[in-house]
């Protein structure tokens, strides 16, 4: 009880003799927070939406002949020498008339009078449904049109492209915001403790002269960081949640971006965030109390 | 409570501060340290306090070996000895009440406590309207007695007292030999260091003279209350 008494009052000073400083400590952390949980919402809602649409993606391989038993199975043993897969349909080419006639609906009549053989037979290969599976669909177009008896191959090639690209932009820019927020927590607040010890560099050595233990003198420093990067991770997430109500109400109810489905961050995703930015901060003091108050 | 043996301390490059000083002060005495300025009082308790490493020999506080002691243990060490600094070491921005309860803080005894004891000692040292007033703004004698009851406060079982009364008048350095001698009755083992004959001329303590880091002239025999 005395000890936590003892610890807060400590810390209280220590936060008054340097406010101003606390305050632009405070505020980079929440600012990097915010950078990293704004790029790492958007990655996981553009995975979320890439997942989704993935749902849907096939490869449509279509054949200049029916294939035959012998052929089927030399066809499905190439394919699946490049890339596991989810499935692998044979559509023949009266499969694929009814099924067309199935979607023509109440206009089936049009095509009353045509043959039932005018359409190509083919090869549905349903990739599995992860993102590296996806990133190598061009690859798996290309390999299938090289091989016999191949017409086309044809999905949604250039909308898969740019999905790609931009999901590889965000990862990257999720790994940078990550990498800076770590820097920054750590680099600001081990500045700022240095700052404050410096400050106080002739109240420490009375300290240690009149017999405070390592911990009388550590343990407000240590919780300094650890307030630092709670409030700091509280105001960015905070910050970040109100924009996300802000966009959602403002552009999903209507226009193009009605497509999104907006979610944020699941709650676990949030505590770590907070967890990790207190780890981290507490690090930053730690990490310069050893360098600049020397142990007795 | 203190054994000092064949202590030497040589400050870098070559200032021969004390050379192979022997003593032994027993629990419970109050003894003073005289000397000419420079001949080497200061350095003596900046080794026994643990400030500084001496060179050679060995210093024994409370049967513990001085070089030895790390950490907790040190920390424990110290906080049983109170030192009144000749350079005083308050904190100018904190208030005379704050800088004596610095020493109580660190055993984490009650505010309440403190502040009673803060409130008593500054009583006796005649200081009691300046509890409020930051140490930078108190005169050069006030300093001085602000240091002596914050070595005094937590109730040290030794008390090093460097230059108690350098700035005082008569009868402010009456109270403070008072304050000392009250804390040699409840138990402190007391060494004061000073220049003013006037303090230990009549008193029946033992007097160590140091001339030029050596132990010179020892009058009077050990007392224990
Ligand atoms: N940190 C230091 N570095 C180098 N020399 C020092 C240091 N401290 C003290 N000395 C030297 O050691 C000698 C003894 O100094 P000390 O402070 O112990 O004297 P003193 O007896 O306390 O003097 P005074 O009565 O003036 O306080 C002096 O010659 C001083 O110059
Ligand atoms: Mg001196």
């Amino acid at each position: 009880m005395s000890f936590l008494f003892t610890v807060l009052r400590q810390l209280g000073r220590n936060l008054r003799q340097t406010w101003g400083v606390q305050i632009m400590t405070l505020l980079t952390v929440a600012l990097s927070v915010l950078i990293f949980s704004f790029s790492y919402l958007v990655y996981t809602n553009i995975v979320h939406f890439g997942d989704r649409l993935s749902e849907n993606i096939r490869l449509i391989v279509y054949l200049d002949e029916e294939p035959g038993p012998e052929l089927r199975k030399q066809l499905e043993r190439k394919i699946l020498q490049f890339d596991d897969v989810e499935e692998i349909n044979f559509v023949s080419r009266e499969q694929a008339y009814n099924r067309f006639k199935a979607q023509l609906g109440e206009n089936a009549a049009v095509l009353d009078g045509m043959p039932k053989n005018f359409l190509s037979p083919s090869v549905e290969v349903v990739p599995l449904n992860t993102l590296t599976h996806l990133n190598r669909l061009k690859d798996f177009s290309d390999y299938l049109s090289k091989m016999g008896g191949i017409q086309k191959v044809q999905f949604g090639q250039n909308w898969v492209e740019k999905f790609n690209y931009t999901s590889q932009l965000i990862t990257i820019i999720v790994i940078a915001s990550g990498a800076l927020l770590i820097l920054t927590t750590i680099f600001i607040v081990a500045h700022t403790i240095r700052l404050t010890i410096l400050g106080r560099h002739n109240e420490l050595e009375l300290l240690k002269l009149v017999g405070a233990t390592n911990n009388y003198i550590r343990a407000p420093f240590l919780l300094e960081g650890l307030l630092q990067g709670l409030l700091g991770s509280s105001i960015g997430l905070g910050t970040l949640y109100a924009l996300f109500l802000w966009v959602k109400i403002h552009f999903t109810t209507s226009g193009f971006m009605a497509i999104f489905d907006f979610t944020f961050l699941n709650p676990w995703g949030t505590v770590i965030i907070i967890l990790s930015s207190i780890l981290l901060c507490t690090i930053g003091s730690w990490v310069t109390m050893q360098r600049f108050v020397k142990v007795c | 409570m203190i054994e000092v043996i064949k202590v030497a301390k040589i400050y870098p490059p070559d200032i021969n501060a004390l050379h192979e000083i022997s003593l032994t002060v027993s629990r419970g005495e109050m003894c003073f340290l005289t000397g000419k300025s420079g001949a080497g009082k200061t350095t003596l308790f900046k080794l026994i306090c643990n400030m500084d490493q001496a060179t050679s020999g060995l210093i024994e506080v409370d049967g513990q070996k001085m070089n030895l002691l790390r950490g907790r243990k040190l920390s424990q060490l110290r906080q049983k000895i109170g030192v009144a600094y000749q350079d005083f070491k308050l904190l100018p921005k904190r208030t005379a009440a704050e800088n004596i309860a610095v020493s109580m803080e660190v055993s984490y005894k009650k505010p309440q406590i403190i502040r009673d004891r803060v409130c008593s000692l500054l009583d006796q040292l005649g200081l009691a309207d300046k509890y409020n007033i930051p140490t930078g703004e108190l005169s050069h004698g006030e300093q001085q007695r602000v240091t002596l009851a914050r070595a005094v406060a937590n109730f040290p079982t030794l008390i090093l007292a460097d230059e108690p009364t350098g700035n005082l008048d008569a009868v402010t350095t009456k109270r403070v030999m008072r304050l000392l001698s009250n804390c040699n009755k409840d138990g402190a083992t007391i060494l004061i260091a000073t220049h003013d004959e006037t303090i230990f001329r009549k008193s029946s303590h033992r007097v160590l003279e140091i001339t030029n880091g050596r132990l010179k002239k020892m009058t009077g025999v050990p007392t224990v209350p």
